[in-house]
């Protein structure tokens, strides 16, 4: 008895670890082809446009919000830190380590996965429930060059100018709080971080835009791509698009820094 | 013509359709006839290639499409329009947009080609005058002319509809039969339709295969279907009712 169950268990669990191998085989071909799909971005030039507006321009609201509430709370908080040590004048360099490389990439991750993720997953998921990609196949269209291929690249394209908007209004707001709340001048501000600034500060900053967008883009839309059972089932995908995509932000996010900074020191 | 030939379908463990036969001769009207649930819409997709069976062969005109890749199948899917259960129209899209998307999409036609071919769907459909409404605007039946219409545009040999009478009003319901056998009197259109209403099969249906519990129990010509002995055969006929 006690060892049917156990053997139950057991198979069980292989069973799952078997889908999940199986899972994450799909998904690598599923990536594979929507890389290999990117030549037809002439053909489906519109469909990048409509993509780059909505996870560009549309979302240039919501990084401004992770990335000033960033700014702001790490010059406050670093601000009163180093104040205890009288080491004030170095608040721009504390500040701009976490803005520029750190917090403020991944926070603008998360968001954009909330936001860009979740329209994705919900919106291809309902289109496969209903169909519509079906469709797409049975009259000769490649869906993935039509519907996955123009999210990817648009947000290749977009989230680097989005990762600079971040950098920017992170530092300014910085700046700000530093000014006002701590009474630290502007230029000593500046200064401390202009001359420190070192060529591995963006390449962590602006390296983490690409790996976000393919991870955000792909992960979202092969679950939309896999969702099944109704409109509960665009719910569960969606869901677990963003739990995912989420996840594997958080740790490309810290390998991306490490390897970066491991090789440029 | 299509033909399956001995497929087996399983989704994980459980087997939907076992060594299932069937062949479908062009410019006749077959139905596939089934309780809900019984993988109907997934006898469609395999006869488009958009599933591959676990065993067994689909044969496109005599071409066995298994092995095929997916891009290999793109011409021969054109050979058969399909109608969705559902219709799965493209919602961002106007019913013009809808039927000139796969048009524009595989052929190299000229603009002026591309309308002439819609606004001539679009009079077939008796849709004039909603070219330019988004699908949702519509009522049921003429979704499913849209539906219907789209499947047209590239002169297909056969169409194939999925459950076409499912979820409209009988009037409507009438429209869409009348229209599938007018099109094989007028185009020489032939159509396969899986549906689990009998009316619709007696009305116009050449030949019928009736699928049950993952087999074909019947399959020949309409009229034949009342001389069956099967037990579920005999009970759809009584009471018309296609449960399980
Ligand atoms: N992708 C899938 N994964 C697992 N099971 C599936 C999948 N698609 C369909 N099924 C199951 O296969 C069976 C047959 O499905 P199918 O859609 O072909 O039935 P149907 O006869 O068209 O039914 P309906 O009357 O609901 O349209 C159903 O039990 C369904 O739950
Ligand atoms: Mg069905």
């Amino acid at each position: 008895m006690a060892s049917t169950f156990i053997g139950n268990y057991v198979d069980s669990k292989m069973l799952r670890l078997k889908e999940l191998l199986l899972t994450m085989q799909e998904f690598f071909y599923f990536a594979l082809r929507a890389f290999s799909t990117l030549p037809k971005a002439k053909r489906y030039w519109r469909d990048v446009l409509d993509q780059a507006l909505i996870c560009g321009v549309e979302s240039i609201p919501i990084v401004l919000v992770s990335s000033i509430s960033i700014g702001a709370l790490m010059s406050m908080e670093v601000g009163n830190l180093l104040e205890e040590f009288g080491a004030k004048t170095m608040l721009g360099r504390s500040t701009s380590n976490a803005v520029l490389r750190e917090l403020g990439p991944l926070l603008m991750g998360l968001m954009l996965s909330a936001r860009y993720g979740s329209r994705n997953g919900a919106e291809l998921g309902a289109m496969q429930i209903s169909e519509q990609i079906d469709a797409l196949r049975a009259f000769g269209t490649d869906p993935i060059a039509k519907l996955v291929m123009p999210r990817l690249l648009a947000a290749l394209i977009m989230f680097v100018p989005l990762i600079a908007l971040s950098d920017f209004a992170g530092l300014q707001t910085g700046a700000l709080v530093a000014e006002y709340y701590h009474k630290i001048d502007p230029g000593i501000f500046w200064n401390s971080i202009y001359p420190r600034l070192a060529p591995k500060d963006f390449v962590v900053s602006f390296l983490k835009a690409p790996v976000f967008a393919i991870i955000i883009t792909l992960v979202s839309s092969f679950n939309g791509f896999s969702a099944r059972g109704g409109t509960a089932g665009v719910g569960r995908s969606t869901i677990k698009g963003i739990v995912a995509s989420s996840g594997l932000v958080l740790v490309a996010n810290f390998y991306v820094s490490k390897i970066v900074l491991d090789i440029m020191h | 013509m299509i033909e399956l030939r001995n497929v087996t379908l399983k989704y994980g463990e459980k087997v939907i359709l076992d060594k299932v036969s069937l062949a479908v001769q062009d410019n006749t009207i077959k139905a596939i006839l089934g309780p809900s649930g019984v993988g109907k819409s997934t006898i469609i997709k395999l006869m488009l290639g958009l599933i591959k069976p676990n065993s067994g062969q689909v044969f496109v005109d005599g071409v066995d499409i298994t092995p095929m890749k997916e891009a290999n199948l793109y011409p021969i899917r054109r050979k058969m329009g399909i109608v969705f259960q559902g219709n799965a129209l493209f919602d961002s899209m106007t019913i013009a947009q809808n039927m000139s998307f796969f048009l524009r999409e595989n052929l190299r036609l000229p603009d002026e080609e591309i309308r002439r071919r819609v606004m001539e769907q679009i009079r077939f459909a008796g849709l004039e005058g909603y070219e330019d409404q988004l699908p949702e605007s519509l009522s049921g039946g003429m979704k499913k002319r849209v539906a219907i219409g789209r499947a047209l545009i590239f002169n297909p040999k056969m169409i194939l509809f999925d459950e076409p009478t499912a979820g409209l009003d009988p009037v409507s319901s009438r429209k869409i039969l009348n229209l599938i056998t007018s099109l094989k009197k007028s185009n020489d259109l032939g159509a396969v339709f899986v549906t689990h209403i009998i009316d619709d099969v007696f009305a116009i249906a050449d030949e019928v295969a009736v699928l049950y519990q993952s087999k074909i129990i019947f399959d020949g010509p309409t009229e034949k279907l009342h001389e069956s002995e099967h037990p579920f055969i005999r009970s759809i006929l009584s009471d018309k009712i296609l449960e399980l």
